[in-house]
């Protein structure tokens, strides 16, 4: 449903835009599904003009259909891959964060999420000199945090001094889950409306403007007490890959243990097996 | 091809009640850009808006622009986080590991099974948050949010007692003589603001006003709930709850980062049952510890009292020794509780 409106298309004045509002016709949908011939008639304007408007829009507002070859050229030159930094961590992921695509990692609080963004962030800004956007919804973000990891990538402040400068290349959000789960439940069902339209935003960022969105999600239990990523079921198509992190748990004690465990649970590409692996001092590495 | 058209702002996404978002969208309005040139009357009359819904549909379609971009570098950030001292705990080993103290403007969580130390940390806290700056401290207000009525004045007195002399023995300038007429006792027991809440819907009514209180009190730089457990154990709706304390949750956050304010939580443990042994973990439930950016977990181990940090995102997981004496919370080694002050002051 999109609204009339002058100069949308050549031949759209603000006369035909007027005399076709009094006709009953407001929306570029109405206006092509109605009949032309006595439109034209109604609004004293030619039916070849009307007709012509009608292809011009038509045109405008439909999908394309784009040849394999032609998506498989787009993806060979404007598709980048950025390496987390981890090596098993990029193998899990096919080898990184393939822009123009969302990219989850879920966990619980302490399983390292924000040591995995942060790690992200300091690499593509440190060693593919690339800006990134870093969206922090529940205050975790720590400069000092990140000034160490880079400071584990090089001695010296000038390098440190001179990362990211080239275009934007990733959006991380950390975390989606915080501002979305107080709307979601009760009676109320904007909540999920809000969800999808995050969603929908986040979605035509990555494609558009060809950067890799990374979000982060709480967990919750499912019935039989086994780890679920949170926001429930129409969350689950959102993200093209997901990637569940874990505390190792080492004994009976919830003290703690510095290794943690990925597992890849959703990916277009790669085989879901459980490829498990532990990082303990590439991500924890402090 | 996928450039062809800048990303235009849904009409959904302004911030306007639901049945306004309604019918605007069932009048064919899509984007924001479909109201730029439309006049209050035009719209109300295509819409079937009120006047008043009208105009202020076009008000927040014309100001939604300039609301973004008001981020900061990651320079920007660690020269803010510089600039900011940290709270002192007086047990220096934690101290250490935190960095220099609770940071302010993040959220700490302090867990702990009953009587192991977590109010008396806050009722520390509370007194040195005080410690004036030229003692290296910061010189702030507290708000003392109290649901389980375990805030005990007389101990507060204990404790500020032993800050003031501790204070007092480091006086070595005039700026610091000056600071300490106006640091005592009274002092500090009147730049704690207690507010007692005896259930959760007090604590979420606290928490609305708490926003007017703190442009009144611009000094506060702790809050302290002690502890925000109690009145949410006896919930019988579970998914209202976690609701409940995610709205809680980012409530906290934007006091914390809006405000420069140090928001210290306490929470209970629960036992869970896993792979049929049980396990002490924190109350509330897994989501809940989202919320915190540090987790504190204070625990025995025969008579010893340890604390272990247990999430941050920039500190390691470490495990510290600390008790509890008359003075308030201190190291373990006597010889070491009296460097403690003159190492962070």
């Amino acid at each position: 449903m999109v609204v009339l409106r002058e100069g949308m298309c050549p031949g759209l004045s603000e006369d035909l835009v007027r005399d076709l509002r009094a006709a009953g016709v407001k929306t570029v949908e109405e206006l092509v599904s109605s009949d032309i011939e006595g439109l034209a008639q109604k609004c004293s304007v030619s039916y070849k003009a009307l007709f012509a408007i009608r292809r011009v829009l038509l045109a405008q507002h439909t999908a394309f259909p784009v040849s394999g070859a032609d998506l498989y050229e787009e993806l060979l030159s404007s598709t980048a891959i950025l390496s987390t930094g981890n090596p098993s961590l990029d193998k899990l992921l096919d080898s990184g964060l393939y822009t123009g695509e969302i990219t989850e990692l879920s966990g619980g609080p302490g399983s390292g999420k924000s040591q995995v963004c942060f790690g992200v962030a300091v690499h593509i800004s440190y060693h593919l000199k690339q800006s990134v956007i870093y969206i922090d919804t529940t205050g975790g973000l720590t400069a000092s945090r990140l000034l160490q990891m880079l400071k584990a990538e090089t001695s010296n402040t000038e390098e440190q001094a001179s990362v990211g400068g080239g275009s934007v290349k990733a959006v991380i959000v950390d975390s989606v889950s915080a501002v979305i789960s107080p709307l979601l439940g009760g009676k109320q069902n904007e909540g999920m409306s809000l969800m999808i339209q995050v969603a929908g935003v986040l979605k035509t960022m990555a494609k558009d403007f060809n950067v890799a969105a990374l979000v982060t999600n709480h967990v919750t239990r499912g019935g039989n007490g086994e780890v679920l990523p949170g926001l429930g079921a129409s969350w689950s198509h959102i993200p093209r890959t997901r990637i569940l992190l874990e505390r190792v748990e080492r004994a009976v004690s919830i003290s703690c243990s510095s290794l943690r465990s990925a597992t890849l649970i959703k990916s277009s590409r790669q085989v879901q097996a459980a490829l498990t692996f532990t990082s303990s001092a590439a991500i924890a590495q402090y | 091809m996928t450039m062809k058209m800048k990303m235009q702002r849904t009409v959904t996404g302004l911030s306007l009640s639901p049945s306004v978002k309604v019918k605007l969208v069932s009048a064919g309005f899509q984007f924001t850009a479909d109201l730029l040139n439309l006049k209050p009357l035009q719209l109300s009359k295509e819409a079937g808006l009120s006047q008043q819904e009208a105009l202020e549909v076009l008000q927040a379609a014309r100001t939604d622009g300039d609301r973004a971009g008001a981020g900061l570098t990651a320079l920007e950030l660690l020269q803010q986080e510089d600039d900011i001292r940290s709270i002192v705990t007086f047990c220096s080993q934690l101290d250490t590991v935190l960095g220099g103290g609770l940071p302010v403007g993040k959220i700490t969580e302090v867990c702990g099974a009953p009587g192991v130390g977590k109010t008396q940390l806050c009722l520390q806290l509370a007194v040195d948050v005080q410690v004036p700056p030229c003692f290296g401290g910061i010189g702030g207000q507290v708000i003392y949010i109290d649901t389980e009525g375990s805030f005990l004045v007389q101990r507060v007195v204990d404790v500020a007692t032993a800050v003031v002399r501790h204070c007092s023995q480091l006086v070595e300038d005039d700026e610091q003589q000056i600071a300490m007429t106006a640091f005592t006792v009274e002092s500090i027991l009147s730049n704690i603001f207690l507010v007692r809440c005896h259930d959760y819907v007090e604590l979420l009514a606290e928490l609305h006003l708490l926003l007017d209180f703190l442009s009144n009190h611009p000094k506060v730089r702790l809050l302290v709930i002690d502890s925000v457990a109690f009145p949410f154990r006896q919930f019988d709706n579970l998914s209202q709850r976690s609701r409940l304390l995610n709205g809680i949750a980012q409530q906290l956050i934007t006091l914390a980062t809006k405000h420069c304010i140090s928001v210290v939580i306490t929470n209970q443990m629960t036992t869970r049952l896993r792979g049929g042994q049980s396990q002490l973990v924190p109350a509330l439930g897994e989501s809940w510890g989202h919320a915190p950016t540090i987790r504190l977990h204070l625990y025995w181990e025969k008579s010893q009292r340890l604390a272990t940090i247990f999430k941050s995102p920039g500190h390691m997981d470490t495990t510290v020794q600390y008790q509890i004496t008359s003075d308030g919370f201190r190291d373990v080694e006597l010889a070491a509780t009296k460097e403690t002050g003159s190492n962070c002051c």
